[in-house]
């Protein structure tokens, strides 16, 4: 088991490089976009190639991002009834998940997908529309989004399995120890309790 | 046995996705796995053809092709600077002072800038959290009764999911294989009348226990001029100068102006004024404005700007909302950047959390990609079809069969997954029965939007409990002690807001105007339909794929290159849909074409 965990451990350090950088992908597309309708508008130019880039990004984004979301748990369930079995049940049930539902789904879009981006590879498939962009890349998206999903859940079972044999902490607390609500909701208060400070400073020395 | 699969198969198959969801593994990977399921053991029973997984990567390319769903990403951005930017603290801070002294005024205070940060995005989360954690120390500080204090915010930060930008209605369009534009435009009166009818309960509340929303001692505005008045009179007269100034302006266009553009650049020109107004005041040291009126100015000025820069825009029809949305967030990031909010930890945060959120969303709408080829391939949306026909009350029944469906569902599930699931479901029927697409979207928006209330599981009540006092403290300023909001009384406090939100849901359908009065006569064929057009043309092989559920709008991936088809009705009229080929030409055509036509 150590050996696995070692390559849990190796796939997630992995994940998280691969969901840091991907993540710039998305201010990219931000400003690519509102670059081009506000050129568009002013110059009354504008090219394919920058209507085609965001989808590329976009596309990039929740692809790339797929394993990162799963080891971050963004994949939202709905556990209105899962929710009241005991941990060991939702652990086998992320079992069955991840070998059941994850790893088949994967392994069949993979297969019917990296013919698809090798044929338009070779065959150096251009976007229909004038001054579109090269295809290929896009087309290799796919196959490769779902690889680093597939890998991710490779990881994310090995860790499951290695909690039902009592050799790690609970796999599926979440790794910041709270939600982003949580966070913003301390952000807040932590603002408000600073204007709150200044305001009674202010009224002190009036 | 086989005979009984065979001819069984899309029930047996429906009744399979909800155990499958059930289960309590993630929605997008259940989906996907019953549909594979289905369809492996499909081909073996030689019920569907062998080729039936080959469409797979197809589908999912059009999903990736899909310009409508990108605005998911910009407008999560936007809303997730906006939340840390400060913006609606100041707003709450600001308009709590300004209506506090009135009887039930922080309620009103709570709608208002719900609404108003509602029209600047689309976060229930994060209207919902400063809420309170602003307004609802205050609201019980001075007595206000807990139930309508918690129903009245949490609802409040609902007004997200109806009032445009909101990431539903662009969901919502895209499942329905209607433009992001209409959707807005049909939600714009709804969200409104909704916004009013809140305003109205709190009324009737403070007239009938008036103990319950008390008015705050005229000591509690802060904001104040030296002598110790409020300062409304130099705010009465500002108001009333700007919206002169936006009424001689309006009366000043050409005959012809087309409404809604009117109406927006007016109310800009109107701002402005009072913006120049306030900076000129504040530059020369005239002292002509009161304290109260020129933080009123400047604290609405941001979201003002923003509400343009996005609404603005999509409605005057010089940005698709997908880029309306990337202004939006661009906008932000600046703001953010003035007000010295913006920090690489923050910018790496909202970005994480946006992608994190656009992967999941997304792979739902994968995992119900996989689902429908199979489900199509057993005829299942003719069954649904025939379920839902045969109700009795033709249309109504089906509206009110429907409504009370999603209602129900909606407490369990959230509306990125009934949108996905259900509505490719419920979509092609509803056309069948003559039912206008954009007016049936903002009627489940409505709908759905009950879902981040509906007690206990309610995603807006939630947040609330997350931040309300969970043990009795002492008040800050009165030294008195406070004691804590229970979970029951949040509960008990939505239940009003749920059963007005029932009451819009009839109202919608009692009066079909709300909704088509803010679109235009005309069919109006905008930039959505030309980006349609032009993803349909790099879309060819999609189309080989069998045609979903039979009808063009219907479900997932396919819904734009579906939407060629069926474009044919309104596309008559549009001179842009000729032979060329040059999508970027088609768009600045229409979009020309569209001008014009706006009434």
């Amino acid at each position: 088991m150590a050996p696995l965990l070692t390559l849990s451990r190796l796939i997630d350090r992995a994940t998280e490089w691969v969901g840091r950088w991907v993540a710039w992908l998305v201010l990219a597309a931000v400003l690519i976009s509102a670059l081009n309708a506000a050129v568009r508008k002013a110059f009354n130019t504008s090219s394919n190639a920058y209507l085609e880039i965001q989808w590329y990004l976009f596309a990039a984004v929740f692809l790339l991002a797929a394993g990162y979301t799963m080891l971050r748990q963004g994949h939202v369930k709905i556990d209105v009834i899962s929710g009241r079995f005991s941990k060991r049940t939702q652990i086998w049930i992320d079992i069955i998940g991840l070998a059941g539902f994850v790893l088949p789904l994967v392994y069949v879009v993979i297969h019917l997908s990296v013919p698809l981006a090798i044929r338009s590879y070779v065959m150096n498939e251009y976007s229909s529309n004038a001054g579109g962009l090269i295809r290929w890349p896009v087309f290799a998206l796919l196959p490769l989004g779902f690889a680093l999903l597939g890998i991710q859940a490779v990881s994310e079972l090995i860790k499951r399995i290695a909690f039902l044999r009592g050799l790690i902490p609970d796999p599926t607390q979440k790794p910041e120890g709270k939600s982003d609500e949580e966070q913003l909701a301390e952000f807040m208060r932590l603002k408000s309790e600073a204007a709150a400070r200044e305001q009674a400073a202010l009224g002190k020395t009036p | 046995m086989m005979q009984f699969l065979a001819s069984n198969m899309a029930p047996i198959m429906f009744a399979s996705l909800i155990v499958f969801l059930l289960f309590g593994y993630p929605v997008a990977f259940s989906l996907g796995a019953c549909g594979l399921f289905f369809g492996i053991v499909g081909v073996e029973l030689g019920l569907m053809p062998q080729t039936l997984l080959q469409a797979l990567p197809l589908r999912i390319f059009g999903i990736m092709q899909n310009d409508t769903l990108l605005a998911i990403p910009f407008f999560t951005l936007m809303g997730l600077i906006l939340e840390r930017s400060g913006m609606a603290e100041d707003l709450l801070d600001t308009i709590g002072q300004l209506f506090g002294p009135i009887r039930g005024g922080l309620a009103y205070a709570v709608i208002l800038v719900g609404a108003m940060l509602a029209a600047t995005t689309g976060v229930v989360a994060a209207s919902v959290i400063s809420m309170g954690l602003i307004s609802l120390p205050i609201m019980l500080r001075y007595g206000y009764d807990r139930r309508v204090a918690s129903g009245v915010i949490a609802a409040s930060g609902t007004l997200a999911q109806i009032i445009p930008p909101s990431l539903v209605l662009i969901v919502l369009a895209d499942q329905l294989g209607r433009s992001v534009g209409d959707l807005y435009k049909g939600a714009f009166i709804p969200g409104f009348t909704l916004t009013a009818l809140y305003i109205f309960y709190v009324l009737i509340v403070s007239v009938a226990r008036p103990s319950w929303t008390p008015a705050l001692p005229s000591e509690a505005r802060t904001i104040r001029e030296d002598d110790g008045s409020p300062g409304l009179r130099s705010l009465g007269v500002l108001f009333l100068l700007s919206v002169g100034a936006a009424i001689v302006f309006a009366k000043t266009r050409p005959e012809g102006t087309p409404t809604d553009e009117l109406i927006v650049v007016s109310m800009c020109v109107g701002v402005g004024v009072a913006f120049v107004l306030a900076v000129a005041n504040r530059m020369l040291g005239m002292h002509l404005l009161s304290r109260m009126a020129e933080r009123v100015t400047f604290v609405l000025i941001p979201p003002l700007a923003l509400i343009f820069l996005v609404l603005g825009t999509i409605f005057l029809g010089v940005a698709t909302p997908t880029e309306g949305g990337a202004m939006g967030a661009t906008g932000a990031l600046v703001m953010a950047l003035a007000r010295r909010r913006l920090d690489l930890p923050l910018l790496r945060q909202a970005m994480d959390t946006t992608m994190k959120i656009s992967s999941f969303v997304l792979f739902i709408l994968i995992g119900s990609t996989v689902f429908s080829l199979s489900f199509q391939a057993v005829d299942g949306p003719v069954w649904v079809e025939h379920l839902l026909t045969s109700l009795p009350g033709g249309q109504l029944g089906f509206l009110i069969v429907v409504n009370i469906l999603i209602f129900f569902l909606a407490f369990f599930l959230d509306f990125f997954e009934l949108s996905f699931i259900v509505i490719p479901l419920i979509a092609p029927v509803a056309e069948k029965l003559g039912i206008d697409l954009v007016w049936f979207g903002v009627l489940l928006a409505v709908n759905m939007q009950t879902s981040f209330m509906h007690p206990p599981f309610g995603f807006a009540l939630f947040y609330l409990r997350s931040v309300a006092p969970s043990e009795d403290y002492d008040d800050r300023i009165t030294s008195r002690r406070i004691s804590k909001v229970t979970t029951g009384q949040i509960y008990w406090g939505a239940v009003p807001f749920v059963l007005i939100q029932i009451l819009m849901v009839g109202l919608i359908i009692a009066f079909p105007k709300l909704v088509s009065s803010g679109l235009g006569k005309e069919p109006t064929v905008d930039v959505d339909k030309a980006f349609q057009q032009m993803q349909s043309q790099d879309r060819q092989p999609a189309r080989d794929a069998p045609p979903m559920f039979g009808t063009p709008p219907a479900a997932s991936g396919t819904a734009p290159s579906g939407s060629a088809p069926a474009a044919p009705p309104a596309a008559g009229e549009q001179p842009a849909q000729n032979s060329d080929d040059d999508a970027m030409k088609r768009l600045l055509d229409s979009m020309q074409a569209d001008k014009p036509k706006k009434p």
